[in-house]
């Protein structure tokens, strides 16, 4: 029975790694930035690769410009913290889900081809609402 | 004890329900639309659709037009720091061969600055071929041509780690064709620069 969870476990982790490919890169960045993922913060340096789950976080002067594998573009204002819970894409089908948690502060978003490849495919969470994107640029403000 | 709760309550979900939306046409002009899902826990079927400014959290949103101050300093900042837009280019080839056609070597130095100009660029390269031959050579000769378009841009300088080189053999043909079709159109090496 033991050997069978150790086994699962190890099953387990490959399916995670296997997931944590490159969904988007961080363009630019600027003021107190920081990606955290799990227990690591890293310094969201011009070509960082994000995984999903990671989250962008700025302080009163930071500022980050993301990327997505499917086009869709972030912009990250000051003092926010946002999150990639869910992504999923397949660039051969052009296909996927993407879920964004947007915990405070502000966020300007081009939607991309995950927006576009089924109805919404792509949702924002803020801590009141959850908002189904239909193809277009928008930004959402969560004051703290 | 529960009392003061029960006052307290509505005063922190009021704290937190001033979450807001400015919906935007997109940078084509194309005005796209958000849907409401859920508001305070609750589901709904509201959709946005016009260039607005949204308090959202109420079931029925109350969107106002954008009016004459159009958006607050804060978001027009936050709109100048959104990235480029991917950008799309084709590279052809002579059949059969990686050879590039004369008039895509312009293409090639145009693909090179628009990456150089980049900050924190990805370059995914895709190949294709024509329908002559049989699919599983049109697969390895997508491949070749990928990665040729990938070598040159390593030689340029360009980090590996920045690109992808893929082959789609004759799966997505730009224009249909029958099988065994010689058609240039098709001979192609798409490069998304974002």
């Amino acid at each position: 029975m033991r050997g069978i969870a150790i086994g699962l476990g190890l099953i387990a982790l490959i399916a995670t790694s296997d997931a944590a490919a490159e969904i988007a890169r961080i363009k630019t960045s600027s003021g107190t930035a920081t990606v955290v993922r799990g227990s690591q913060k890293l310094k969201p340096a011009p070509g960082l690769q994000l995984e999903a789950r990671d989250t962008l976080v700025t302080g009163k002067d930071g500022r980050m410009a993301v990327t997505f594998i499917d086009n869709t573009r972030f912009a990250v204002g000051p003092n926010s913290s946002v999150s990639v819970s869910e992504f999923q894409y397949d660039r051969t089908q052009q296909k996927g889900a993407m879920v964004t948690q947007v915990d405070r502060g502000s966020l300007a978003v081009v939607s991309g081809k995950i927006a576009k490849s089924n109805r919404d495919a792509m949702k924002v969470r803020t801590p009141n609402t959850l908002l189904g994107v239909r193809g277009t640029k928008f930004i959402v403000e969560v004051p703290q | 004890m529960s009392r003061a709760w029960l006052i307290a309550a509505p005063l922190l979900l009021a704290g937190c329900a001033t979450s807001s939306l400015v919906l935007m046409p997109d940078d084509e002009g194309h005005q796209g639309s958000v849907a409401v899902l859920e508001a305070n826990g609750k589901p709904t079927e509201a959709v946005i659709s016009e260039q607005s400014r949204t308090k959202l959290g109420d079931a029925t949103p109350n969107s106002k037009p954008l009016g004459a101050d159009g958006l607050k300093k804060d978001e027009a900042a936050l709109l100048t720091n959104l990235p480029p837009p991917a950008k799309s280019f084709l590279l052809y080839f002579d059949q059969g061969t990686v050879n590039l056609v004369p008039s895509s070597a312009g293409v090639l130095a145009n693909l090179r600055a628009e990456i150089a100009s980049r900050s924190g660029p990805e370059v995914e390269v895709i190949g294709h071929t024509d329908t002559v031959g049989s699919a599983e050579d049109n697969d390895k000769l997508s491949v070749r041509r990928a990665e040729q378009v990938l070598e040159w841009l390593v030689s340029q300088g360009f980090d590996r780690s920045e690109m992808s080189a893929v082959g789609r053999g004759e799966r997505d043909l730009k224009v249909a064709t029958e099988d065994n079709t010689d058609n240039a159109a098709n001979r192609r090496v798409e490069v998304i620069v974002r």
